[in-house]
């Protein structure tokens, strides 16, 4: 037995201090390769959780010009602003209200003008001359575009009626455009023609005021055309005249609105260029349900339409662009919230960055260059290749604005 | 994308030379310390198994000069067993040659003492190289991660703006140096406490089993005291 024990011990290895060192080095090695793999397989996933696109607000201004831009916003919020929903719900949907007397939209359009003319005598004298003819020339145009439409249809007494509603319009204004005696001879002769000429010469003098004033002209121009379109149709069943004024009278408030809203504009230019972009993206979508309703209806409507829809695809395409860039900025720490920089960007044609340059800095150097390195961070944008070739060429060049904002 | 330039390999790569140095240090520290560690592991387990397999024979009730003679003469043993063979070799050789027994216990102590410093020196081989990796490594790591933030402080002085964008791949990788320091020094703390532990422990039961031996010698020779002056 305990011989048995004695060679067990004796068979046992013999140095048991005396232990290899392969295997040792075999299992240290194995130990650090284990931990590099696993380090580089857990990395890049630890490190991916995204950033918290809260922080940052970048907004994108306008694929436009800046003042292109200003106006834009201003129509629309003034077209928020005052009761805009009637227009909305005529725009989007078919006009659910059924079509009021005609008396009833006279005395309104009525009372639209004399408001509009009211506040344009408070306004600048200068300001006010220009807006006035604005109206005037709108209204004109509305009025013969009506009339138009009507004669086309055959229908005599719309006619009648839109002349005495421009008529009466025009009178009034030109009677209160007479009594300011501020740059009576131009606008006395503009009121004169027009009454004289009456809706034969509508158009021309609509020209030539366009000619005047053209960047507000497109505006309202396409507005008008639009309008005419929706006008058309609802006239064909039989529910123009509620759309349609609904609609002339957002458009007189509107103008209006816009008057307010230049003195304003300047004291809370950055608030509400913000408010009309979250604004437009709303209306966008509304927007696009009437500009297909609109390319079937009026060839005329066709531009405006088309400018809608490219505008809609161009939004999608900047909304994925500005979720890039705000997920790729880095604020510098000492930012304030009031600061805002604006880009210019170029990109190529898959999307590519060729260009980041600031159009209008911030002041703060650091700041504008963050919002380049975002830029440039978050390039390139492949999606553009997934836009139609036009809209694509719109938006190879783009303007997006950095704001340092709230949670949105 | 971003991650690609941020990633620990990137980062390793793109450090300046004295931090790479710097990591090379670490990291063959690292590997040394965990060969320290697997081989003093497993020597120290075999050592423990082997001493109660020894303990275990030696108490069976076999008589002392038979195990003294399974064991080869040229075949020096460990642990226990050296101390062992130390002492009982050291008793034949006096009992001969002095009748004293006080003399006689007094060699074999000191013999056996000698037996288990030689296998206390052996246990705890290599465990200073850990204590070493534990301690300095840190210090090392830290001295890398310092001198890179240098360099990138220094290089940041060239440019005319500076970002956090533009500081911190810098600071990150100076950082790991840092991180590597700790990662030698963690596991070489750890197992130079665990080992150390286990090597006294295992010293103490060798001490133990010497006291036990020679209180059995001091009994024979209590009783051979009476023999040979029988005889």
């Amino acid at each position: 037995m305990g011989k048995d024990k004695a060679q067990t011990v004796t068979d046992a290895p013999r140095d048991p201090q005396d232990v290899g060192y392969t295997l040792p080095i075999i299992l240290a090695v194995a130990v650090h390769l284990a931990i590099i793999i696993f380090s580089l397989i857990n990395w890049p996933t630890s490190s991916a959780e995204p950033d918290s696109s809260s922080i940052v607000q970048a907004t994108l201004v306008s694929t436009e010009t800046f003042t292109d831009q200003a106006q834009q916003v201003t129509e629309q919020q003034a077209a928020m602003n005052n009761n805009a929903e009637p227009v909305e719900e005529a725009q989007t949907s078919e006009p659910e209200p059924e079509a009021e007397p005609e008396p009833d939209n006279q005395a309104q359009q009525q009372q639209a003008a004399e408001e509009a003319a009211r506040q344009a005598a408070q306004a600048e004298a200068e300001a006010l001359a220009e807006a006035q003819a604005a109206a005037e020339a709108d209204a004109q145009r509305r009025a013969e575009e009506a009339e138009r439409q009507a004669q086309e249809q055959a229908a005599q007494a719309q006619a009648r009626e839109a002349e005495a509603e421009a008529q009466r319009q025009r009178e009034a204004e030109a009677q209160r455009a007479r009594e300011q005696a501020e740059a009576q001879a131009q606008r006395e002769a503009e009121a004169q023609r027009a009454r004289e000429q009456a809706e034969a010469d509508a158009r021309r003098e609509a020209e030539a005021k366009a000619q005047r004033e053209r960047e507000a002209e497109e505006q309202r121009q396409r507005e008008a055309e639009a309008e005419a379109a929706r006008q058309r149709e609802a006239e064909a069943k039989a529910r123009e005249e509620a759309a349609a004024e609904a609609r002339r009278e957002a458009e007189a408030e509107a103008q209006r609105e816009r008057e307010a809203a230049a003195q304003r504009e300047r004291e809370a230019e950055a608030e509400r260029q913000r408010e009309a972009e979250a604004e437009r993206q709303r209306k966008a979508a509304a927007e696009a349900a009437e500009a297909a309703m609109q390319r079937q209806l009026a060839g005329e409507a066709e531009a405006a339409a088309n400018a809608q829809q490219a505008q809609q695809a161009a939004n999608s395409f900047i909304n994925i662009v500005r979720r890039a860039v705000e997920q790729a900025w880095l604020i510098p720490p000492g930012a304030s919230d009031s600061l805002s920089a604006t880009l210019q960007i170029r990109l190529g044609p898959s999307g590519e960055l060729l260009a980041a340059s600031i159009a209008t800095s911030s002041g703060d150097s650091a700041f504008d260059r963050s919002a380049i390195q975002a830029v440039e961070q978050a390039a390139p944008f492949g999606e553009l290749r997934d836009l139609p070739a036009d809209q694509q060429r719109n938006l190879r060049q783009i303007n997006l604005r950095f704001t340092p904002g709230d949670v949105r | 994308m971003n991650d690609n330039t941020m990633s620990i390999p990137h980062l390793i790569m793109s450090a300046s030379v004295v931090v790479q140095l710097v990591m090379l240090l670490l990291v063959v520290g690292s590997i040394l310390s965990w060969v320290v560690i697997f081989q003093r592991s497993i020597a120290l387990r075999r050592a423990k198994q082997e001493y109660n397999q020894f303990e275990e024979s030696f108490w069976s009730g076999v008589d002392l000069n038979e195990l003294y003679r399974e064991i080869p003469a040229d075949d020096p043993r460990h642990g226990a067993e050296h101390i062992f063979q130390a002492g009982f070799r050291e008793f034949n050789r006096l009992m001969p040659k002095t009748r004293n027994a006080d003399t006689v216990l007094e060699g074999v102590q000191r013999s056996m003492r000698v037996a288990w410093s030689r296998e206390e020196d052996r246990l705890t081989q290599h465990l200073v190289f850990l204590a070493t990796v534990a301690s300095a490594s840190p210090y090392i790591g830290l001295f890398g991660t310092v001198w890179g933030i240098m360099g990138s402080f220094q290089s940041l002085s060239m440019t005319q703006q500076a970002t956090l964008a533009t500081v911190a791949p810098w600071i990150a990788e100076a950082l790991i140096a840092t991180a590597m320091g700790l990662f030698a020094a963690i596991p070489a703390v750890i197992f130079y406490n665990r080992l150390s532990n286990n090597a006294s422990r295992l010293l103490g039961k060798y001490e133990d089993f010497a006291e036990e031996f020679h209180a059995i010698l001091h009994r024979n020779l209590q009783g051979r005291d009476g023999k040979p002056s029988a005889s």
